[in-house]
């Protein structure tokens, strides 16, 4: 990447959404209503497993207001999802969780839809329910499907009852590893479910048209796989559902799916009328798409002189009724529990397995937090019984350029070292004392920023305006603005001059979706396509308009400039659309594969990471023995995110990130008992506020990317995965406690403390 | 069940509103009257993003009945720009990054201003005081508190 | 829910209210838990009798006795000069009940009368020997706050009977008191321990004449530690009198587990935060002299 003055990108400049979201005329799908729009709601199970022996509506179909109550009857019968088709609209025969959906119905209003479903009679028939991994996994356990193996799934996937699918990585032979290690050691972790906490619940309003065509305005981060999973549902074109996304009130992969689209879409069709059906903080709570709990078993040999030599490690997803994003989970995990390490023998598994609870999903770094935590804990225990500094352990380790990730990859641009070392010295991690119950714990890691393709149309509107045509949605990260300024910078204009029309799959191009870090990165490099084919239009004309030769002819300041004339980017579009249909242009994006080696893995969705990130986070906290509260004094991020395009929003992400994953690490989790949530409610679901959040201290470290948009690589999940880790390596610093089990709350440390629990993973 | 007439002043406006007794004031302020720069979340008081202002004080609009606000006012995100002028503390949360999704950002600048306006000279510790029955999501409050601090920093420097 | 909403512009008019409707009646100050109770199916009275026109509920009294009307906010507690003092306790538990948004609506009496036995401020209000006001069809009568409070949400308020205010004594010169709560998070939480505690010193200044502890969050209402009470009865302050106060509370207290904390825990939370409490008033004292 040659080096250039930027003049937009890099640059931190405000975002280009910011004015209407600070005054109130920003739209998000829970705001979007259409005149003599239904009130649509859902009835859901109140068993985790069990047989419905009758389902009777004709009460509440009856009642007044209510226009209609749809159920399985009123549906095709098609199991939907991802790699692996295993989900229903509605439970037939059997529900699986509670919330599971089993009806739905839409009245005039919110207190009609509610009597409606009070007056649906349902009787079921309990069936034993696997209400955890080890009950799930035991032999002889009953089976959440029965009839798995009819199930259509992607070939790769490895499945088996309860276990729907195991991903493998193997690389050398683990068992010389372990007679070549001078000490091995064995831990077992487990971390709870969390919820991604957007603010704006999921929502969607759907409407037909007189030809047939159904319109969804939703907050879903990938339309066009809403916009597909809706034709496979309702077994109608795809080109006959237009999936719209007016703003979306935040999303951390919790969006990516149908949500409530396909009860829109059904009670309009029944009622002829539009449908708003919007989520309550109970039902994303029991519900909706969460992180997956999981168990980890980690078995990790080292010289005496800290070099690690082998690892084995199995990570059990508790993915819960149905599939969702566990297979993909179950797969990058195990590139996270090998970690950003040179480490020539391994063996490691992840496990998607199936209980009686909600089905999970992807919340922003998917199976990052908890296979981290069981690394990076693991870590900090080795390196303390060896007698070796965790940082100094973790340095002797770590991948370096040219190094080869754990399935053969090719690693270059590797930013770990620097980001451990920066993020120590700004934690003083060598003017640590001892201090009774205060502690600094350190943790990193690597992760992808996901490929898929991008589309975009690039068009200069004849008063030199630009507009920005993306299927991608805006789910608050900035990414958009991001690539907005790539745009600018590309055409010479100022942000300022950029709008963004974007996510309708009618009339915007394809995008693969605002998931996996993936879309400033994906957008920013369809722009720059496009504007490469743009410039060739702008020079043709600027050619002959300035009679010069195309050869001579650049972009500067808003012109074309050759040869000492110039005629603006505004009068070449004005000209073009009186003569030539006006200056638009294509640009697609799709990242170039990440080349692995296949023998390495078995039953793998995503064997390699593509232009990956490195990370380094650090904390300083105290603990209060008589209570167990944990107080942060100081956390750091330094993060390679190859390129900042905009170093403000990449902060934002930082700390937000690192919010989340506070959160996972020391208060939230979804408590289950008898396959019932005990707190599906904001009460007593504990996210943070401002008074548990300390100040984050970001350090943007840049090693370039091959693939990104002058060299960037995706920024919004890392941030997420080091948190838990960081902390119970401090906390056990502080304390001398080790915590295997998220989240380490006051009570676990302060029991612990005591002797009390096992704060281990037992 | 029979309707309440109530007179509801909104930003400044007087609005004749006909409602069943149960709607709350957040029913009303985006179903009936089509405000929904006030947003709608956990409806029990736990997130704030339906935050507006009753009486200069910040209020949650989902468990105040429209009936409670009959002849008080009500400020709204939508009331706070004056003619196209942005509040400072408005443009404060453009210019310091402050904004990511957005959904909770009206009902955290009207807990701002109202905070504001009864401590104009306010450290950022009390600032996270005064937000804490605000959540974010998406930011991790830190640059929220940032344009907080500086926007108080900047009005106190006009007085 | 759907019922009949009615605005009495007087106390008369409202305690006929009251008598009418009776148990199909609720009154409403700030709303606060009844609104949230009410879309939560728990409650569904038939009549919601708006307090907000009703005149004289809305003050602090603080001539003599302290009298705090049934429409005081919880944000008026915060701000009031004379609670910075001996009564700064009840400004700590005041000042952490949900987040300002409730603060500036929620009742003290309305927090009263929900009776939640995780309230903040009530515990202050029993170590200060508060009384409850009820009135009703056949007058007034004024309910001690121990005998007030007879389980989780429940009161021997009776059907229809408006609680209009709640009454205590500041303490005595030589007093000091302190509240703390124990949580998952630093905000917006329903309390997994509090506790509260007023200190009298004897006349030499050196050893307690009177101690009063209350907790919340460890047994079926807002409970005063009296074990740990008549233990620091005429000794001297000593850390390990203090050590043996919180002892004796988490002996003595019943707390339950569900999922904000295990019975376990919140046993060695009072064990921990009862003599935190009760130096933090000795700590109070000493700077007042």
């Amino acid at each position: 990447m040659a080096a250039r003055t930027m003049r937009v990108v890099g640059k931190s400049l405000p975002r280009i959404d910011a004015p209407g979201k600070v005054t109130g005329t920003a739209v998000y799908a829970a705001d979007f209503a259409l005149p003599g729009m239904l009130v649509g709601k859902v009835f859901r199970s109140t068993e985790p497993h069990a047989r419905i022996v009758r389902l009777d509506v004709t009460r509440a179909r009856s009642l007044p207001g209510v226009r209609a109550v749809v159920t399985a009857a009123d549906v095709p019968d098609v199991r939907y999802g991802g790699g692996l088709k295993d989900e229903t609209v509605f439970a037939k025969g059997k529900v699986r969780y509670i919330g599971q959906p089993v009806a739905a119905v839409a009245a005039t209003t919110p207190e009609a839809a509610q009597a409606a479903l009070a007056a649906i009679e349902v009787v079921y028939e309990p069936l034993a329910a696997v209400l955890d991994l080890e009950a799930a996994l035991a032999p002889g356990a009953p089976l959440v499907h029965e009839e798995w193996a009819s199930y259509t799934a992607i070939p790769i996937l490895h499945r088996d009852g309860n276990v729907c699918n195991r991903a493998r990585i193997v690389v050398g032979d683990v068992d010389r590893g372990w007679e070549e290690a001078d000490r091995i050691f064995e831990h077992r972790f487990r971390t709870g479910m969390v919820h991604q906490g957007y603010t704006e619940p999921r929502a969607a309003v759907a409407q037909w048209d007189s030809s047939g065509t159904v319109t969804v305005w939703s907050n879903t981060q990938l339309p066009f796989e809403v916009q597909n999973t809706l034709a496979e549902i309702f077994q109608m074109p795809p080109s006959k559902i237009r999936v719209v996304v007016p703003g979306i009130g935040g999303g951390f992969g919790g969006k990516l799916r149908v949500g409530v689209e396909h009860f829109a879409v059904l009670l309009a069709r029944k009622t002829g009328r539009a449908v708003k059906v919007v989520t309550t903080s109970q039902e994303e709570l029991t519900a909706a798409y969460p992180r997956q709990g999981a168990v980890v078993e980690l078995k990790t040999g080292v010289t005496n002189d800290g070099r690690i030599v082998a690892k084995e490690g199995r990570i059990w997803f508790d993915t819960g009724a149905f599939a969702g994003s566990g297979p993909g989970v179950a797969s990058v995990a195990t590139l996270v529990l090998a970690g950003p390490y040179r480490i020539p023998n391994l063996r490691l598994e992840g496990f998607a397995v199936y209980t009686n609870k909600t089905n999970c999903g992807s919340y922003r770094a998917p199976s990052g937090p908890q296979s981290n935590f069981a690394v990076e804990s693991q870590m900090d225990i080795i390196a303390d019984a060896l007698g070796i500094d965790p940082l100094e352990f973790r340095l002797k380790n770590i991948v370096r350029d040219g190094d080869e990730g754990p399935t053969g990859q090719v690693l270059g641009a590797v930013g770990l070292e620097e980001c451990l070392r920066n993020a120590a010295a700004a934690i003083g991690w060598n003017e640590r004392r001892p201090e009774t119950w205060r502690g600094k714990g350190l943790a990193c890691g690597w992760w992808t920023t996901t490929g898929g393709s991008s589309g975009v149309y690039v068009k200069i509107n004849p008063d030199g305006t630009v507009a920005l045509n993306t299927g991608a949605a805006e789910i608050g990260t900035g990414a958009l603005t991001g690539a907005a300024q790539v745009l600018a910078e590309e055409l010479t204009v100022d942000l300022a001059d950029v709008s963004v029309v974007s996510a309708d799959t009618f009339s915007t191009p394809f995008d693969f979706g605002a998931q996996g870090s993936r879309t400033a990165f994906a957008v920013g490099n369809a722009c720059r396509a496009a504007v490469a084919d743009l410039k060739q239009r702008i020079f043709a004309l600027a050619a002959a308009q300035l009679s010069v030769e195309v050869e001579a002819c650049v972009l500067a300041e808003k012109h074309v400039v050759a040869d000492g004339k110039r005629v603006s980017l505004a009068e070449l579009a004005r000209m073009s659309q009186m003569t030539g249909g006006g200056l638009i242009a294509q640009g697609t994006f799709i990242a170039p594969p990440t080349a692995y080696d296949s023998k390495r893995v078995e039953g793998h969705v995503y064997p390699a990471f593509h232009s990956p990130s490195f990370h380094a986070h650090a904390v300083d906290l105290s603990v209060d023995p008589g209570t167990g509260d944990v107080t942060i004094h100081r956390y750091v991020v330094a993060q390679d995110v190859g390129f900042a395009m905009n170093p403000t929003y990449i902060e934002g992400q930082i700390e937000g990130g690192v919010a989340q994953g506070l959160g996972q690490a020391l208060s939230e989790e979804i408590v289950y008992e008898g396959g019932r949530v005990l707190n599906a409610n904001l009460t007593d679901y504990k996210m943070p506020t401002t008074l548990d959040m300390p100040r984050v201290e970001t350090i943007l470290v840049e090693h370039p990317s091959l693939a990104g948009p002058y060299g960037a690589k995706g920024v919004g999940e890392p941030p997420n995965i080091e948190p838990p880790a960081a902390v119970a390596n401090a906390v056990a610093a502080a304390t001398g406690l080790r915590v295997t089990v998220l989240p380490i709350t006051a009570e676990r440390i302060a029991l612990g403390l005591l002797g009390d629990v096992r704060a281990d993973g037992g | 069940m029979s309707k309440l007439a109530l007179t509801l002043t909104i930003n400044g406006e007087r609005h004749e509103v006909h409602t069943e007794p149960h709607r709350t004031l957040l029913d009303v302020l985006r179903v009936d009257l089509g405000l929904t720069g006030t947003k709608e979340n956990c409806l029990e008081a736990e997130c704030g993003v339906c935050t507006v202002l009753l009486d200069g004080h910040a209020v949650n609009s989902c468990i105040l009945l429209a009936a409670q606000c009959a002849g008080r006012n009500v400020l709204t995100i939508e009331g706070l720009a004056r003619d196209g002028v942005l509040d400072p503390l408005q443009q404060a949360f453009i210019d310091h990054g402050a904004v990511q999704c957005g959904y909770c950002i009206p009902g955290m600048i009207l807990s701002a201003k109202a905070f504001l306006e009864e401590r104009p000279a306010a450290t950022e510790a009390e600032v996270r005081e005064a937000l804490a029955g605000n959540l974010c999501r998406c930011t991790g409050y830190q640059k929220i508190a940032d344009a907080v601090v500086n926007a108080a920093r900047a009005t106190a420097a006009q007085r | 829910m759907s019922f009949e909403y009615h605005e009495p512009t007087s106390l008369a008019e409202a305690v006929d209210m009251g008598a009418r409707f009776g148990a199909a009646g609720r009154f409403l100050a700030g709303g606060t838990d009844l609104i949230i109770q009410m879309r939560r199916g728990t409650v569904a009275p038939e009549h919601v009798v708006s307090l907000h026109r009703v005149p004289d509920l809305g003050a602090i009294d603080a001539n003599g006795d302290i009298q705090v009307g049934a429409l005081v906010a919880h944000r008026a507690i915060e701000r009031f000069p004379a609670f910075h003092g001996r009564l700064r306790a009840l400004v700590e538990a005041a000042e952490v009940v949900g987040g300002h948004q409730v603060r500036n609506v929620g009742t003290v009496v309305g927090n009263v009368v929900n009776a939640s036995p995780a309230a903040d401020v009530v515990p202050v209000l029993l170590t200060l020997g508060a009384t409850v006001v009820c009135v009703g069809a056949d007058g007034e009568r004024s309910v001690a706050l121990e005998e007030f409070l007879v389980g989780p949400g429940r009161t021997t308020r009776r059907p229809g009977e408006l609680v209009t205010a709640v009454r205590f004594a500041s303490p005595p010169e030589r007093s000091a008191s302190a509240f703390l709560k124990a949580g998952r998070r630093r905000a917006m939480e329903i309390s997994v321990v509090c506790v509260a505690a007023t200190v009298t010193l004897d006349a030499a200044g050196e050893r307690c004449e009177k101690a009063r502890v209350a907790l919340g969050a460890v047994a079926p209402t807002t409970w005063r530690a009296r074990e740990a009470e008549r233990g620091l009865q005429g000794r001297a302050m000593t850390p390990e009198a203090l050590h043996e106060a919180g002892r004796a509370a988490a002996a003595e207290c019943r707390p339950i587990s569900d999922v904000r904390a295990s019975a376990r825990y919140r046993r060695l939370l009072v064990e921990t935060l009862v003599p935190r409490a009760l130096a933090r008033c000795m700590e109070r004292l000493r700077n007042a002299r």
